[in-house]
């Protein structure tokens, strides 16, 4: 256990009696019965395993209790979906998606005579939830959506037609949510958003998806052909589905963090065992300095991973908004997921590699966070077009006035890297004006900076929270280092517009060539390459 | 786009285009964020539109005091007599 006493365990504002309570018990449940090396070869999670998980009450954890859930506030699913992610991240995405994307449509905007008749079979895990928005032609661009809800004419009844792709818990699923657009209802291009039970007449599940990663997590295609649904089926008000789905996306998002966040630990902590007893030159490897850095850093950005999520949860319990928040810590926790688990094979060595030992396995698992629930690209050109169109409330700005004085020096490293962010984006601004929405790539950077900072106050504040000395000097840690890493990027973006611009034009010739446009024929790229 | 009422119905289409909504729903006072849902990338993409259909050079720091449909057209009126005239545009 030396181990993990080093990768300071305990982590979160979630750790409270209610939830450590529910913890033991899934915790040996995960370490008895569930198999992820299984889970992976078979591409399947065993029924059983899923009714074990029911008895557990993990279909129950956003469904309040007056409809027969456990009504846990979203920081508290995150902690329980993390550690299902330290064992299995099949386990931990089915779990996490009907704890998410899949019931909080229903709980937070159902009709309530459709709450009373499904929430109590949710929560048991009767009916497992999916959710449908993403399609053959609407990926990050969900306003695309074709599949289309409409009234039928002479009929109370409204028509349901389309096709969705990717659907997650899908083959085991007892109810979906759709986006659709939804002419004539709630205005003439509007979107809503239906609930629709597996046994409505018209839904066809397509075959099993056969996926790098999470293959024991259910994906496939679910075509709706000609569903009748009721008016009393529509979730939140007719013709406002976008905007409802972007309010539960994040809530999705969130979840999907702190699944990335339980790889994650679980990968250091096999990676601290392995470092400790791998001998090479006549020492642990744990004893030379390559190794003790990439330990330290994969600590520290887990540090920051888990604080980020914490911080949208303690958003959401004080009911603001976390639709900003949830995206750059979507980014933040998939990249970090991503770089810790790659680190852990590095370290394991030839080991890493091999299948049996596990730790391929989470690598290949974390590669889809980056991509669903909004590719990690397109989320960020979001977040950075957010950050020059708007002028940050003071409201929402983060003074670090109440830390200990042992985190002091990174809280005015902080403000002054927030002060070099802001200046660099008005530079931004001045230099681009309005057709900043162009250059994506330095929308990113401005993003990335902002999501680094967001989790360098998170990570402050978590430090604070925990109070020990160990936690103080991760919390400052993990703070300075993204602190540095903002800082350089906000200095690039202020003062090298010219060199961006250099780069930009070399990136498009580039590309232009190989894409064969007009001004440089098909081939040339790579013929100039062969000879 | 010779009027300023001609320019008016290009930024309301632009607007309808862009949200996939109807013209018809729009109207001046409505709020681009609190009533129509645009988000930070959609009123840049209205922004840069404009700039580059009427061939004005769009101020970012001022258009972001941009909260309506005719906070807009006012903007972009004041840009082109700037610049007809020499003088700085304010925001609107």
């Amino acid at each position: 256990m030396a181990a993990l006493e080093i990768a300071e365990r305990a982590r979160s504002g979630w750790d409270d009696e209610e939830t450590l309570g529910m913890l033991e018990p899934i915790g040996r449940f995960l370490r008895e019965r569930v198999d992820p090396l299984a889970i992976d070869r078979q591409a399947r999670i065993p029924p059983e395993i899923l009714e074990a998980s029911a008895e557990l009450g993990l279909f129950g954890l956003s469904i309040p209790e007056s409809h027969g859930g456990l009504g846990l506030p979203l920081g508290a699913v995150c902690r329980i979906v993390a550690e299902l992610a330290t064992v299995d991240r099949s386990l931990a995405t089915s779990v996490g998606l009907h704890a998410g994307l899949g019931s909080r449509p229903l709980v937070d905007h159902g009709p309530e005579p459709l709450r009373a008749e499904w929430l109590p079979k949710m929560a048991s895990g009767e009916a497992i939830a999916a959710f449908c928005a993403t399609e053959p032609e609407a990926g990050s661009d969900l306003k695309s959506v074709r599949t289309k809800l409409e009234r039928r004419e002479g009929s109370d009844s409204l028509r349901l037609e389309g096709e969705k792709a990717f659907v997650t818990n899908g083959g085991f699923a007892g109810v979906f949510t759709a986006l659709a657009r939804s002419p004539g209802i709630g205005g003439a291009r509007a979107h809503s958003m239906v609930f629709v039970p597996k046994g409505t007449a018209g839904i066809e599940l397509g075959p099993e998806e056969h996926k790098l990663g999470i293959r024991g997590s259910s994906t496939l295609t679910v075509n709706f052909d000609d569903v009748s649904l009721l008016e009393g089926q529509i979730l939140g008000t007719p013709g406002q589905g976008m905007a409802l789905a972007h309010e539960i996306l994040a809530l999705g998002r969130t979840v999907m963090s702190a699944g990335c966040a339980g790889t994650a630990r679980a990968a250091l902590e096999r990676t601290l065992e392995h470092v400790l007893t791998r001998r090479q030159f006549r020492r642990p490897i744990g004893e030379f300095e390559a190794s003790r850095v990439h330990v330290a850093r994969m600590a520290s950005r887990l540090f920051a991973m888990e604080a980020i999520v914490d911080h949208v949860g303690a958003l959401a319990e004080s009911k603001r908004s976390i639709l900003h928040a949830s995206t750059a810590a979507k980014v933040f926790a998939s990249e970090g997921a991503f770089e810790i688990t790659d680190t852990a094979i590095q370290l394991h060595g030839a080991m890493g590699f091999i299948q049996e030992t596990g730790i391929a396995l989470m690598l290949r698992d974390c590669r889809i966070t980056r991509i669903f629930e909004g590719a990690n690209d397109v989320l960020l050109v979001l977040m950075g077009s957010e950050l020059l169109a708007m002028r940050p409330a003071e409201a929402e700005r983060r003074v670090h006035s109440e830390l200990p004085a042992a985190l002091g020096g990174a809280a005015d490293a902080w403000e002054a890297a927030d002060g070099a962010l802001s200046a660099a984006a008005a530079s931004v601004r001045k230099e681009y004006g309005v057709r900043a929405i162009e250059r994506q790539s330095v929308l990113q950077g401005l993003a990335r900076a902002h999501m680094e900072l967001m989790a360098a106050s998170a990570s402050l504040d978590r430090a604070a929270r925990l109070g020990d000395e160990r936690s103080q000097e991760l919390g400052a840690f993990a703070a300075m280092d993204l602190i540095d890493r903002a800082r350089a990027r906000a200095a690039d973006l202020g003062r090298d517009a010219r060199r961006a611009d250099h780069a930009r034009t070399l990136t498009d010739r580039l590309y232009a060539r190989l894409a064969g446009e007009p001004s440089h024929p098909q081939g040339t790229v790579r013929e100039e390459l062969r000879s | 786009m010779k009027t300023a009422e001609e320019r008016r119905t290009f930024i309301i289409h632009a607007i309808a285009e862009i949200l996939e909504i109807e013209p018809e729903g729009i109207q001046g006072e409505s709020q681009l964020r609190e009533d129509l849902g645009m988000d930070s990338l959609a009123s840049l993409e209205l922004l840069s539109t404009i700039s580059r259909e009427m061939n004005v050079d769009l101020e970012m720091e001022e258009a972001m005091d941009i909260a309506t449909v005719n906070d807009a057209c006012v903007f972009v009126e004041r840009h082109l007599e700037a610049g007809a005239t020499g003088a700085s545009a304010s925001p609107a």
